[in-house]
């Protein structure tokens, strides 16, 4: 019983990093219809970045997020109005092929500024635990959980109670008419992209601590970024925080009482499924385009 | 040889052709490599070339760089004592990136292009598996590092050759009898065995499960996990739950940083600890885990830095010299050893025009390395005895098998001590 | 110049752009199979086999991802596929030769493609990209754990090849450019069968070719086999030539990667791109590897290159450089758009083609050809249509009217199941059909043009109307589309609605009401019992009318029924009889012209306030139609 809580307890402080992640990705495919294959990369990137704050200047990981946020935010800014502003009117797959070739010239980046070596970025609490009885919750990932809460309810408060989530929202469901009342949809549509990037950008910072990472590790994360963001229906916030938390608990059930061998092939499952049995996910519209359109 | 210089300028045309009149757009691309003729010839003229390509980027960079520096350390200490054959050595060496195409291309390129006179072996059992055809196919000598997994030496091969003391799957041996010859209050009674899904961990803890199982040590808990496992909270909290007096644990680095800290974590550790791999990283693993909670881990290992091998004391200091570390990593001295195995069979044949005799002086002799005396069996796999090593205040000391070991075997894992 | 003399010029310049094509293709093919015996150096033979097995494997992609349009990043898994079938195969029977099993590997490929289609090919677009991704980590992550049967990380060895070194590579390299024969040779085949056309359609606009009759499901699925199985061979042949085998190499996602690279930098749409797109990619890949510092700069090569491609050149090097050919061959030369459109040719030369009847006039009470009862379909909250009833009796041209929004372009949506009704009946000639798809409507009988016209964009005018398919069955698939009997019947088709100067014009480039004329000439290639024409009037000169309702009449009184859906009064109520009027979703009124414009309900709802409409503005859809790529900001 206690090996359940305890299983139940820790997938649950994982599964709040994934939904401040995989809320920046649903975000972005909501507003602007891109699913940014390279969100994993930015994710790593962010990692990256802490990292070195916390080698060279002693800054502390998850004081990093001050920091990733706003630069992986500017970088997210940029590749929009660079890259997939260029190709808007493309068939969506070009987008997914585009921001695949992004993932791997930033995985490419990031081996050659900080190499190809297993990096993992240990504050002093990084041993340490919370104990509950006989359950143990890690201090890092406790932490991280908040900071990862923190960052999501702003997230939330900008994009329900502002001026400028109001615009994204119009932005979102009609772009003619939001033109027409004002809104620079194209403005927003870069903010969008930087928004959802910053999410993966702090996100990167809380996920360096929790654990070690390569460049290559971006794979891993998108496969279940895309899990959360499908099984939580595209496009839809709360859906990909529900399915975050879902997703987290059926990994770390699947790692303890199936094994943890097959725990990786946990996301793809979710694809197949989602996609075939439901494709509009837990929350969300329907991912076929024929529908999208509809 | 002749007949392919023969044939060069011919083979220039057609590749021009197939690629300028193929590529159309890009014809220069492919053909950048063609201009090089470098020859071997005969004796005392030019560099001795070698090549190797190394895991340097992808899943398997970090062993793959440190195999990098002990071919380098290798080839400084062999030049500055005259060179192989009278001739200087000089290293080519590319990047696989981790990826089996990748390395099948490196080594034909080594042989086919660099024109390389001999080749040595790459590290991990997936990359050497392939690449070890390659090499076997050319009919040229193989002698890899690190590429323990019993399958490697089941093909047959007749150019192949593991430069350690033994396969994977007998190396934790000499730890497993350690631990059933224990007495009765020391000897644990449970035993837990987490292993990375990888050809090299796995046989190493499924032998040590065999001894340990057959001396009635019973099997609390037993599983696989994927490269990709980032997570091990899970992994512990399982464990955790059946609380094994031991624990064995396959590894490579990451994954052996990664359990050892969410055991730490978890605010429960297992009486005694052995993993594979990550515990002989030296500074790396020490830096990873924090001192005060290696006291007590044990691990397989090729090679110790204290050793009173032939050749050893040179080798550190030498790595210290290039490298700036007083600890030269395992994966080192290993590229380190199969260099000298290569180049004692050289010696010993004194020409490199039919490497089967090389090969075959390999299966007669013995060969003094910095691990200490290597022999091969008919397939190529090493018949020694791995060694044991343990950290003890802060050093990593080896400490079975008797003969070779700097300190005393301790009982126990105390982390944070 | 006379529009049929401008149309020989371009087709003799393509035809000489293709004649030199072939000539560079020949040159290169005879120097691919010469190399080993010209150079035995294996560092070359060993990036030309390399670059073969990306070439199989990006020709096989080009049917399912160039051809269909369907973007799939998965096709690394089964050259895997292959190579692990061949590899488990040889590791359970040690003693027979491992050439036995690539054939087994094709198989086995197929086996998968078709399972992996049944579910995967349900969704289109991002989602069917992501699927096919998932399916490559999918089945990796198998290969990992069902260690009995792969061996798992450990990887399988397969036996060192057993024939004389001197000749190392040579069966492996002679296989697989047969391989790559049979590829393009299988390539080539369908792009010019019924399938291939149908293919294409399905890539253009799949809801379209729904409604002239492609199989959706089946030619899909047909594409998706034909784009592994040789794929799957080359698998088997890449990893005996490897001889080891293990789930990370053979299943990573950069084989898939640099696979869709070849076929992108080559040309997606075209047979020979993705052969030239692998010899550039692979030599690439090994010059970077070789001389640029490895790994990293290989992901920098692969992602920059797929950037660019994406960004700047996204049909890639070969139609770039034949469309630059063109330009520079024709310049200077008068387009077709301007020419004028044909006077149309007599009926009676389609005879041979088309089913038509003499119609015995006057008779008392035909039978109904369609019927419609109480058809309902809301979005959201909106009831666009709201329990329609009507009928059109066979031999009529029945008239649909109503004001904008009424309901009377999702009521044809609902008719040819361009849309799914909620609920409600719809019987055809006596069966009923509303649980067909598009394509079975269209067998039996239904045609329909669309308010804003659909044509297939990137086809030709003659390969638009060759696209229909007027029945399912696996005979006319394999049926040559670009030359023979079908061909002639379109031209015959083309030449009616007076369009056949324009037949090698792609549809892109003519004007709308030359569409709408293809349009017809593309539905009536069905055969259709009932044609359903959306707005025929609207948006097109007043000559072009006249001639539109000509033919109407004429096709009419060789037993065509139609019914049509027009806001021009005076051409829906001069041609139509009965008409029914449509108000909010709902039939208000049915009967002769004079009857319902004498109604007062009508004349109170539409017509009083708006009798002779405007012809509307054509780009204003009532409804977005389905499938149609979503604008982004």
């Amino acid at each position: 019983m206690s090996e359940l809580v305890q299983t139940l307890a820790l997938s649950l402080l994982v599964g709040g990093i994934y939904a401040l992640v995989a809320s920046g990705l649903t975000l972005i495919f909501g507003v602007m219809r891109v699913i940014n294959i390279a969100h994993g990369a930015f994710l790593i990137l962010g990692s990256f970045l802490t990292y070195t704050l916390w080698d060279a200047l002693g800054l502390d990981p998850l004081l990093g997020v001050l920091v990733t946020t706003p630069v992986v935010f500017a970088l997210g800014w940029a590749v929009y109005r660079l890259f997939v502003r260029p190709i808007r009117d493309a068939p969506m797959s070009s987008t997914v092929l585009l921001t695949f070739g992004l993932a791997l010239v930033t995985e490419g980046v990031m081996g050659s500024v900080w190499g190809n070596d297993s990096t993992a970025i240990r504050p002093s609490y990084v041993n340490s635990s919370f104990h509950l009885g006989s359950v143990f919750l890690p201090e890092a990932q406790v932490y991280g959980g908040v900071v990862a809460a923190v960052v999501l309810v702003g997230f939330w408060v900008l994009l329900t109670r502002t001026w400028l989530g109001r615009a994204i929202r119009a932005a979102a469901t009609n772009p003619a008419s939001a033109e027409l009342v004002g809104i620079k949809v194209t403005s927003v549509a870069a903010l969008v992209f930087g928004l959802g990037l910053a999410a993966a950008g702090a996100g990167g910072s809380i996920i360096g601590v929790l654990y070690p990472f390569v460049p290559g590790s971006h794979y891993l994360w998108i496969s279940r970024l895309l899990a959360i963001v499908v099984l939580g229906g595209l496009g839809s916030l709360e859906g990909a925080v529900l399915a975050a938390l879902v997703f987290g608990v059926a990994e770390t059930v699947t790692a303890v009482y199936v094994s943890p061998a097959w725990a990786t092939a946990v996301p793809y499952v979710i694809v197949f499924a989602v996609l075939l049995v439901r494709p509009q996910g837990l929350l969300g519209t329907r991912l076929r385009d024929d529908a999208v359109a509809a | 040889m002749s007949h392919v210089s023969a044939r060069s300028r011919w083979k220039a045309v057609a590749l021009v052709g197939a690629v300028s009149i193929g590529l159309a757009a890009c014809g220069g691309s492919g053909g950048g490599g063609s201009s090089d003729g470098g020859s071997s010839g005969g004796s005392g003229g030019p560099a001795l070339s070698i090549g190797a390509s190394l895991p340097l980027t992808g899943d398997f960079s970090e062993p793959g760089s440190a195999a990098k520096q002990g071919y380098e350390v290798w080839q400084s200490i062999v030049n500055a004592k005259g060179g192989l054959l009278g001739r200087q050595v000089k290293l080519v060496i590319k990047d696989d990136a981790s990826n089996q195409n990748t390395i099948v291309s490196d080594y034909n390129a080594l042989i086919a292009q660099d024109k390389v006179d001999l080749v040595l072996g790459t590290f991990s059992s997936l990359l050497n598996l392939p690449a070890s055809a390659v090499a076997e196919k050319n009919r040229m000598l193989y002698v890899e590092p690190a590429g323990g997994s019993p399958k490697m030496f089941n093909r047959g091969y007749k150019y192949l050759f593991f430069a350690q003391q033994a396969t994977a799957d007998k190396q934790g041996l000499t730890f497993a009898k350690w631990v059933t010859e224990l007495p009765e209050a020391q000897r644990p009674k449970t035993a837990a065995y987490p292993t990375l899904d990888d050809p090299f961990a796995a046989p190493n803890v499924e032998g040590i499960r065999k001894v340990l199982e057959a001396a009635g040590i019973s099997t609390v808990y037993q599983t696989t996990y994927a490269i990709d496992t980032k997570n091990f909270d899970s992994i512990v909290a399982a464990m955790k739950a059946k609380s094994p007096d031991v624990v064995v644990h396959g590894a490579t680095f990451e994954d052996g940083v990664g359990l050892t800290r969410a055991m730490l974590k978890s605010g429960w550790t297992p009486g005694m600890f052995y993993e594979t791999s990550a515990p002989s990283f030296a500074d790396q693993y020490v830096k990873a885990v924090g001192e005060p909670n290696t006291e007590g881990v044990m691990y397989a290992v090729s090679y110790s830095p204290e050793a009173d091998t032939p050749g050893n004391a040179d080798f550190v200091a030498k790595y210290k010299e290039m490298f700036g570390s007083d600890v030269p990593p395992e994966d080192a001295a290993d590229a380190f050893a199969a260099a000298e195995v290569m180049a004692a069979a050289v010696e010993a044949v004194g020409s490199i025009e039919d490497q089967s005799k090389l090969a075959d002086w390999l299966r007669a002799n013995k060969v003094d390395t910095i691990l200490g005396p290597l022999s091969w069996d008919e397939t190529g796999a090493p018949t020694g005895e791995f060694l044991i090593g343990q950290w003890q205040k802060g050093k990593a000391e080896v400490v079975l098998p008797a003969g070779a070991a700097t300190a005393e075997p301790a009982v126990g894992w105390h982390p944070g001590s | 110049m006379s529009a049929a003399e401008g149309g020989v010029a371009r087709v003799r310049d393509a035809a000489g752009i293709l004649w030199v094509g072939r000539g560079i293709a020949v040159v290169a093919g005879l120097l691919l199979v010469a190399f080993p015996l010209l150079s035995d150096d294996q560092y070359y033979q060993n990036m030309v086999i390399l670059s073969l097995v990306f070439a199989v494997a990006a020709t096989g992609l080009s049917i399912i991802t160039g051809l269909t349009g369907y973007v799939s990043l998965g096709q690394g898994a089964f050259v895997g596929l292959g190579g692990y079938t061949v590899g488990v195969l040889a590791t359970h029977h040690p003693d027979t030769s491992v050439w036995v099993w690539v054939p087994v590997a094709g198989l086995v490929a197929a086996a998968v493609a078709l399972a992996l289609g049944l579910v995967s090919l349900r969704t289109r677009g991002p989602a069917f990209v992501i699927i096919t991704v998932a399916f490559l980590f999918l089945v990796q992550v198998v290969a990992i754990n069902w260690r009995s049967v792969s061996g798992g990380t450990e990887g399988l060895s397969l036996p060192l090849p057993t024939w004389s070194a001197d000749i190392a590579n040579w069966p492996f390299y002679y296989s697989l450019v047969g391989l790559l024969a049979l590829q393009l040779l299988l390539s080539w085949w369908i792009r010019r069968t019924k399938l291939g056309t149908g293919l294409v359609a399905i890539r253009e606009d799949e809801t379209k070719a729904a409604t002239i009759g492609v199989n959706l499901p089946v030619e899909k699925m047909i594409a998706f086999v034909a784009s592994t199985v040789l794929v799957g061979m080359a698998g088997g042949v890449y990893g005996y030539y490897l001889t080891f085998i293990d789930p990370r190499g053979m299943f990573n996602i950069l084989l898939s990667v640099e696979t869709m690279l070849a076929l992108l930098v080559g040309g997606k749409a075209t047979l020979w791109g993705p052969v030239l797109g692998a010899f550039i990619v692979e030599p690439l890949n090994e010059y970077t590897n070789n001389n640029l510092g490895g790994g990293n700069a290989r992901l920098l090569l692969f992602g920059g290159l797929l950037v660019v491609i994406v960004l700047f050149l996204p049909q890639g090097v070969l139609p770039a450089v034949e469309s630059l050919l063109t330009r520079l061959r024709t310049r200077g030369r008068a387009g077709l758009v301007g020419a004028r459109i044909g006077t149309g040719g007599g009926i009676s030369s389609l005879t041979g083609h088309l089913s038509l009847v003499d119609r015995p006039t006057g008779e008392a009470s035909p039978p109904p050809l369609l019927e419609v009862k109480d058809l309902r379909k809301s979005f959201g909250g909106l009831r666009a249509v709201d329990g329609v009833h009507l009928t059109v009796p066979e031999g009529s041209i029945t008239g649909l009217i109503g004001p904008n929004g009424s309901g009377k372009t999702t009521l044809f949506n609902l008719i040819d199941d361009t849309i799914r009704a909620d609920s409600g009946e719809i019987w055809l000639g006596g069966e009923r059909i509303d649980g067909l798809p598009s394509w079975s409507r269209a067998h039996r009988g239904l045609g329909r043009t669309f308010q804003i016209t659909r044509l297939f964009r990137e086809m030709t005018v003659l390969e638009n109307v060759v696209a229909a398919q007027r029945s399912f069955s696996w005979g006319q698939l394999g049926r040559i589309a670009v030359s023979g009997a079908e061909a002639r019947a379109a031209e015959e088709l083309l030449e009616y609605v007076g369009m056949r100067a324009f037949r090698d014009q792609r549809a892109n480039d003519l004007s709308y009401g030359q569409q709408k004329l293809v349009e017809l000439a593309q539905v009536l290639m069905l055969d259709p019992r009932l044609i359903l024409l959306d707005e025929p009037a609207g948006g097109i000169n007043p000559v072009l009318i006249d001639r539109m309702s000509e033919m109407i009449r004429e096709l009419n009184s060789y037993g065509k029924t139609f019914l049509i859906v027009e806001h021009n009064m005076p051409f829906v109520l001069g041609l139509c009889d009965p008409v029914h009027v449509l108000g909010h979703g709902r039939t208000m009124a049915s009967g002769t012209p004079d009857e319902v414009q004498a109604d007062p309900a009508v004349l109170d709802a539409y017509l009083g306030e708006d009798f002779v409409p405007e012809p509307r503005d054509p780009v204003a859809p009532e409804n977005p139609s389905m499938g149609e790529e979503v604008r982004r900001p």
